[in-house]
């Protein structure tokens, strides 16, 4: 289209260019653009090389931090039954107060369920279990207390809330005492959150390092490319025009960034399992690690490519600016 | 078809480029812009591409002001011009067959079918259509002249600019590029050519603009004036 001559089409071209063909032209553009910028980089692949390995082990890291909490979490999550309530009653509570309190606590909103154990049944089972059971015949009278085995809601089996349901138990005048066994697993808890802090900031630096990275080569990139964006100018690109390639090509260095993370990722895995295995083994679960699922793959591509893109982005427009023709 | 009125244009630092510089270059027109290195011809001609804007009066172009073109539409303004530069400008990682089809591609609505057509056509009326796949840094200087000539014509625009497109060829070489531009010429195409190469100018029978520090000294066909000028 033309601004200055109302009968020119388009650079003089005789017969006027539908809406279709403009569009086609454009879509034409924009990938002939996108595999220019991919030419680019395979023509002189030294710089680019250097800054695609540098974002890839920028990568790597939150990406690694990544499957361990996920990881993490799943060995939180295959413990979640392991948050039982075992209540000991006081001795000399009547069979019927008993199962009054019982039924009270089957009720509550925070339990899924309640088994009772008697304390005949506890006394059978250790002499079955420990060996004593000979032992156990000169007891005058059976010292062991009933116990009932509240399993909370899974709303409410987490270590927190199940220590608040453990206290409200506790609470109970029938009730001796109770036991919660999940210390531990509110260790585990909090060393993830840790880590997932300390992914948060970690990634949050890498990213900002990533779109430096990323800017910086571009920058260079526009200075070394001066005579050619001249040119451009010169013949009549738009600005959209002569920034494109350079996007693409911030586009396309996240891209390979995010690969090469992702490779990164896999070999490291597949370094680590076997002794992974081995210690799942003598802890007798069936664990096994996870890596990254097609879903999370996705994720980090579309992630190191848009870091890519604003990489580009924020040197593009001031710095292909500064760059005017000069007629001689 | 190109309008000066009464421009000035004097650069930062005090430098005044052009003087109250007023002419009329018709439609159709082919004329010579001359004058000492330094008298205002590539200010002039930077005006008109809009690579430069007067500090004082108006451009117009087929009666369009250019003042009135903000950046964005610059671009398209270009896209009207057809412009050959001394040093050609040619990118040298790019064929032949590439840089003249360069335009066409900014302008992002022709099929690949139509820009290898007009590249062809283009390349052929310069004469290198057997150089399609070359580099240019594999042409001689003229040759590779031609090749701006063509990426200026392919997008067939109602005017072309050239600077000193004659600088580093010999006379014989010099005369066949301005006879390419007559050819131009004759098709309706207005041609202004900036030149110091007054012997060139000498053989020729087209109007003349001579500058002399940034105020036209001269506009017109008679050569004397001009040699008077530059003396």
């Amino acid at each position: 289209m033309s601004l200055l001559f109302n009968d020119r089409q388009s650079g003089a071209n005789e017969k006027s260019v539908s809406l279709l063909q403009r569009i086609q032209g454009q879509l034409l553009g924009f990938i002939r653009q996108w595999l220019a910028a991919l030419g680019e980089i395979w023509r002189d692949p030294i710089p680019s090389l250097l800054t695609i390995a540098v974002l890839g082990v920028s990568l790597t890291l939150p990406a690694t931090l990544y499957v361990v909490v996920k990881n993490a979490e799943l060995v939180e999550q295959s413990w979640d039954n392991a948050s039982e309530i075992s209540l000991f009653f006081k001795q000399d509570i009547k069979d019927k107060k008993q199962q009054a309190v019982i039924k009270q606590i089957e009720l509550m909103s925070e339990v899924e369920g309640v088994h009772f154990i008697s304390k005949q049944q506890a006394l059978t089972e250790f002499e079955n279990l420990s060996g004593f059971g000979d032992a156990l015949k000169y007891l005058d009278s059976n010292p062991l207390p009933d116990v009932l085995i509240v399993t909370p809601q899974p709303d409410y089996a987490n270590p927190s809330a199940a220590g608040e349901l453990l206290t409200e138990l506790e609470a109970l005048k029938e009730i001796d005492f109770g036991k919660l066994d999940i210390e531990w697993l509110r260790r585990l808890e909090a060393v993830v959150s840790l880590i997932k802090d300390a992914l948060f900031s970690v990634a949050l630096l890498l990213v900002v390092s990533v779109i430096l990275i990323v800017g910086n080569t571009i920058r260079l990139s526009i200075v070394n490319r001066k005579e050619e964006i001249e040119v451009l100018k010169l013949v009549g690109a738009t600005d959209g025009f002569i920034h494109r390639p350079f996007l693409f090509t911030g586009v396309w260095y996240g891209f390979f960034g995010g690969v090469i993370a992702w490779i990164a990722i896999e070999l490291m895995l597949l370094w680590i399992s076997a002794a992974i295995d081995n210690l799942a083994q003598l802890y007798q679960t069936d664990f096994s690690l996870q890596g990254l699922s097609g879903g999370d793959m996705m994720y980090l591509l579309m992630l190191s490519m848009g870091l890519g893109l604003a990489g580009s982005y924020i040197v593009v427009k001031r710095q292909i600016k500064e760059i005017e023709p000069d007629a001689t | 078809m190109i309008i000066f009125d009464q421009v000035s244009k004097t650069y930062a630092g005090g430098h005044q480029a052009l003087q109250k510089v007023s002419f009329n270059l018709e439609a159709g027109e082919m004329a010579f812009l001359t004058g000492h290195s330094g008298a205002g011809k590539s200010t002039l001609l930077k005006l008109i591409s809009l690579m430069e804007r007067p500090s004082a009066g108006k451009v117009f172009i087929n009666s369009h002001d250019l003042s009135t073109v903000d950046s964005k539409q610059v671009p398209f303004v270009r896209r009207d011009i057809g412009m050959i530069f001394q040093n050609h400008r040619l990118l040298r990682d790019k064929t032949v067959f590439d840089n003249v089809a360069l335009p066409l591609i900014i302008e992002a609505c022709h099929s690949p079918k139509e820009i290898r057509k007009r590249v062809h056509a283009s390349l052929d009326k310069v004469g290198l259509l057997d150089k399609v796949r070359y580099y240019p840094q594999m042409l001689s200087g003229g040759e590779q002249q031609r090749v701006g000539i063509a990426r200026a014509v392919v997008t067939k625009p109602p005017i072309l600019l050239a600077d000193e497109p004659t600088g580093n060829l010999d006379p014989k070489l010099s005369m066949e590029i301005i006879n390419l531009f007559e050819e131009f010429n004759s098709v309706g195409v207005s041609v202004l050519i900036a030149t110091h190469d007054l012997g060139l100018i000498a053989r020729m029978k087209y109007r003349t603009l001579t500058l002399k520090k940034g105020m036209m000294f001269n506009d017109g066909l008679n050569q004397l004036d001009g040699d008077e000028a530059l003396s």
